[in-house]
C-alpha cells in the first residue's frame, strides 16, 4: 500500500471519529445518552438502520458471493419491505406510546417484570456473543490482507469505536453512521466503476452484462419450492419476513435506532426508507461482484485469494503448491480463449457459438475448481487448524492488487467503517439494554440521571471488552464462527413469539409467556442438538412454540 | 389509531399510500428480477 493509502485510510477514519465524539459530547441525561433527546430525522434513522445491518462482512463477502454464487443470495433479503410494514403499523406505534427506552420495557406494561428479565437476558447473550463475531470476521480478512496481527486490528476498531459511543452514545452512533455510509456507498461504487473501466475495451457494458448473465450470474430469483435449498423466493418471502419482524422488531441494536426519531412520524418513515431501499443496495454491491468476475475472465485471477495463508503453506510443500498453481496457469490460457469466443458470440448473436462457448466454459470451470480445492487441501495438511475458505477474500485481493493509489485506502476505510458502524450499534444497545433493563430496574432503583450515564459509558466499555476479547480467542476455535450465524436463530424465534403474544394474546398473562418462553427455548436447543432441522427453521419453532405453550399455560390456570 | 394520535406521514395523506408504496416497489423489483434470470435461463 502506498502513503497515499495510509492517509486515506487514517485519515477517515479518524476524521468520523473525532468529529463524532467531538459534535456529541456533553450527554447529561439518560434520554439523551440512550435515545438522543429524540432528535434525529426519518432519513438519518433510515441510514442508522441500515449502516448497523451492514456489518463489515456483508461488504466483505456480497461481492465474493456473487462472484462464486450468482446473485441470488438477493432473495433473503425479500421479507425485508413486508416487515417494515407490519412493523410500522404494529410494535412502533406502542413503543412510542409507551416511551420506553428499550423494546424489553414494553413486556413489564404487558406482562411483569421477570418476562421483561428473561427476553433481555435472551437479548443480551446473542448480540453479546454477535457483537463478537461483527468484530473478529472482518479483523481476521483485513489482518490477513494488511499483514497486521489480529490482536492489532481487533483492538483498532474496538478502541475507535469505543471512543465516540462512551462520549456521545445514541447520537454519536446515529452522526458517524451517516459519514460511514458515504464512505461506505462512495468506496463500493469507485470499486464498480473501476472494475467495470479495466474490462478490455471491445467488450461493452452490454457486453459484459450478457457475458455475466450467460455465465449464470443473473440467478436472482428461483420460484421452484426447496426446503433444502436456502436461497428460493418463498424461504425468502416466509423465513425472511420472520427473521426481518424479530431482528428489526425486538433486537434493540436496531429497536434503539427509530426509537431515537423526533416522533412517530420520523421512525415510520426511517422504516419506509430501509424497506426501499435495502433490497436496491444489496442488488448493487452484489452486481458490483458480477463486474469483479467479469474482469477476473480477462484478468487472471490468484489460483487462492488469501495471500498470506498460500505464502505460509508455500514455505512448507512449494512442490505441491508450484504444480498447481503450473496446471492452473495453462487452464487459465484455455478459459481465456473461451471467453473471447463467448464474447464474440454474443456481439454477433451467434446462437450457436455461445452454446458450444458456454460448454467448453463450464468444463474448464469444473476442472478449475478441482486445481483450487487442491490447493486448498494442501494447505490444509501444511497448516493444520487452517481455515481454507477463501470466497471472503476475493473483493479484498481484487481491490489491494487492482485498484489505483487511493482508492484502495478508501476502499479499506470502507470495510473498517462497516465494522465500527455496526459494533457502534451493537454496544449501545447492549449497553442500553444492561443499563435500563437490568441496573436499574432490579440492581440500582434510584440515582441521579448523571449515575445512569456513567453505568451506561462503563457497560459499553464492558461489552466492547468482552467482543474484543471474544474476537481474539475466537481464532482457536475452528467451528465458532457457524456457531455464533445460528445463536441468533437460536434466540430470534422465543423473542418473536413473546412480543407476538403479547400483541395479539391479550388474555394471556406474565407466567405464561414466561414458562412457555422457557419451554420454547429449550425445544429450540433440543432441535439444535438432537435433529437435523436446519437452522433457519429455529425461528419458527421458537416463536409458534411460546405462542402455543402461552395458550395452552393460560387455558390451564383459567380452567383451574 | 386516529391519524393524530399516529403523525401525519410526509408526502402522501395516508400511511396507507406509503405502506403499498413500498410492498408495490417490492412486487415490481422481484418481477424485473425474474425476467432478468428468465432471459439467461
Amino acid at each position: 500500500m502506498s502513503s497515499i493509502d495510509w492517509i486515506i485510510l487514517f485519515g477517515t477514519l479518524l476524521t468520523i471519529v473525532a468529529y463524532g465524539a467531538w459534535k456529541t459530547r456533553g450527554s447529561k441525561t439518560i434520554e439523551g445518552y440512550l435515545k438522543g433527546d429524540n432528535t434525529m430525522k426519518w432519513w438519518m434513522i433510515g441510514v442508522s438502520i441500515m449502516a448497523t445491518q451492514a456489518s463489515a462482512i456483508t461488504f466483505l463477502s456480497t461481492p465474493g458471493q456473487a462472484i462464486e454464487d450468482g446473485m441470488r443470495f438477493i432473495q433473503i433479503y425479500f421479507g425485508l419491505p413486508v416487515a417494515m410494514v407490519i412493523l410500522s403499523v404494529t410494535l412502533v406505534p406502542i413503543y412510542y406510546r409507551l416511551k420506553v427506552y428499550t423494546a424489553y420495557e414494553y413486556l413489564e406494561s404487558r406482562f411483569d417484570l421477570k418476562t421483561r428479565t428473561l427476553a433481555a437476558f435472551y437479548f443480551l447473550i446473542l448480540r453479546g456473543l454477535s457483537a463478537g463475531i461483527t468484530l473478529f470476521a472482518p479483523a481476521i480478512i483485513l489482518s490477513a490482507i494488511l499483514d497486521w496481527s489480529l490482536y492489532f486490528t481487533t483492538v483498532l476498531i474496538g478502541v475507535l469505536v469505543i471512543i465516540y459511543v462512551t462520549t456521545g452514545g445514541t447520537r454519536a452512533v446515529s452522526l458517524t453512521q451517516r459519514y460511514q455510509m458515504t464512505v461506505i456507498m462512495t468506496g463500493m461504487l469507485a470499486a464498480g466503476f473501476i472494475a467495470y473501466s479495466l474490462i478490455p475495451d471491445h467488450v461493452s457494458f452490454g457486453d459484459t452484462v450478457a457475458l455475466a448473465g450467460e455465465l449464470g450470474k443473473f440467478n436472482l430469483v428461483n420460484v421452484e419450492f426447496n426446503l433444502n435449498d436456502r436461497y428460493n423466493i418463498w424461504s425468502g418471502l416466509i423465513g425472511g419476513t420472520f427473521l426481518s419482524l424479530a431482528y428489526f422488531g425486538t433486537d434493540q441494536s436496531q429497536v434503539a435506532r427509530y426509537l431515537g426519531g423526533r416522533s412517530l412520524a420520523e421512525s415510520r418513515m426511517g422504516l419506509m426508507f430501509n424497506g426501499l431501499l435495502k433490497i436496491p443496495m444489496q442488488f448493487i454491491i452484489l452486481f458490483i461482484g458480477v463486474m469483479v468476475f467479469v474482469f477476473f475472465q480477462f484478468h487472471k485471477p490468484p489460483v487462492y485469494y488469501n495471500h498470506n495463508l498460500i505464502e505460509r503453506a508455500r514455505d512448507v510443500a512449494p512442490e505441491a503448491i508450484a504444480e498447481l498453481e503450473a496446471s492452473y496457469d495453462v487452464l487459465y490460457e484455455e478459459k481465456a480463449a473461451t471467453v473471447e469466443k463467448l464474447v464474440q458470440g454474443i456481439q454477433q448473436e451467434d446462437v450457436g457459438t455461445v452454446s458450444a462457448a458456454k460448454s467448453g466454459y463450464f468444463e474448464i470451470a469444473e476442472k478449475e475448481r478441482n486445481i483450487r480445492n487442491g490447493v486448498k487441501e494442501v494447505i490444509a495438511d501444511a497448516i493444520p487448524g487452517a481455515k481454507t475458505q477463501d470466497q471472503d477474500f476475493i473483493f479484498l485481493n481484487f481491490v489491494v492488487n487492482n485498484l489505483p493509489r487511493g482508492v484502495v485506502g478508501l476502499l479499506l476505510a470502507v470495510m473498517f467503517s462497516a465494522a465500527m458502524s455496526s459494533m457502534a450499534s451493537e454496544l449501545n444497545a447492549l449497553a442500553s439494554t444492561t443499563t435500563v433493563d437490568l441496573y436499574k430496574r432490579s440492581i440500582r432503583k434510584e440515582a441521579s440521571p448523571g449515575h445512569y450515564v456513567l453505568a451506561s459509558r462503563l457497560f459499553t466499555v464492558m461489552w466492547a471488552l468482552f467482543a474484543m476479547l471474544f474476537a481474539i480467542l475466537a481464532s482457536f476455535a475452528e467451528n465458532l464462527i457457524q456457531f455464533v450465524n445460528i445463536v441468533g436463530s437460536l434466540f430470534y424465534g422465543t423473542l418473536l413469539g413473546i412480543f407476538v403474544t403479547a400483541f395479539y394474546l391479550k388474555w394471556v398473562r406474565g407466567t405464561a409467556v414466561f414458562i412457555a418462553a422457557i419451554i420454547a427455548e429449550v425445544l429450540v436447543f433440543y432441535c439444535h442438538y438432537f435433529t437435523d432441522i436446519a437452522f433457519l427453521w429455529y425461528i419458527f419453532v421458537g416463536c409458534f412454540s411460546v405462542i402455543v405453550g402461552s395458550i395452552v399455560i393460560q387455558a390451564l390456570k383459567i380452567k383451574n | 389509531m386516529h391519524e393524530s394520535e399516529e403523525g401525519r406521514p410526509p408526502v402522501f395523506k395516508s400511511w396507507n399510500t406509503w405502506y403499498w408504496l413500498v410492498l408495490g416497489l417490492f412486487v415490481l423489483q422481484v418481477i424485473i428480477y425474474y425476467f432478468i434470470t428468465s432471459a439467461f435461463l
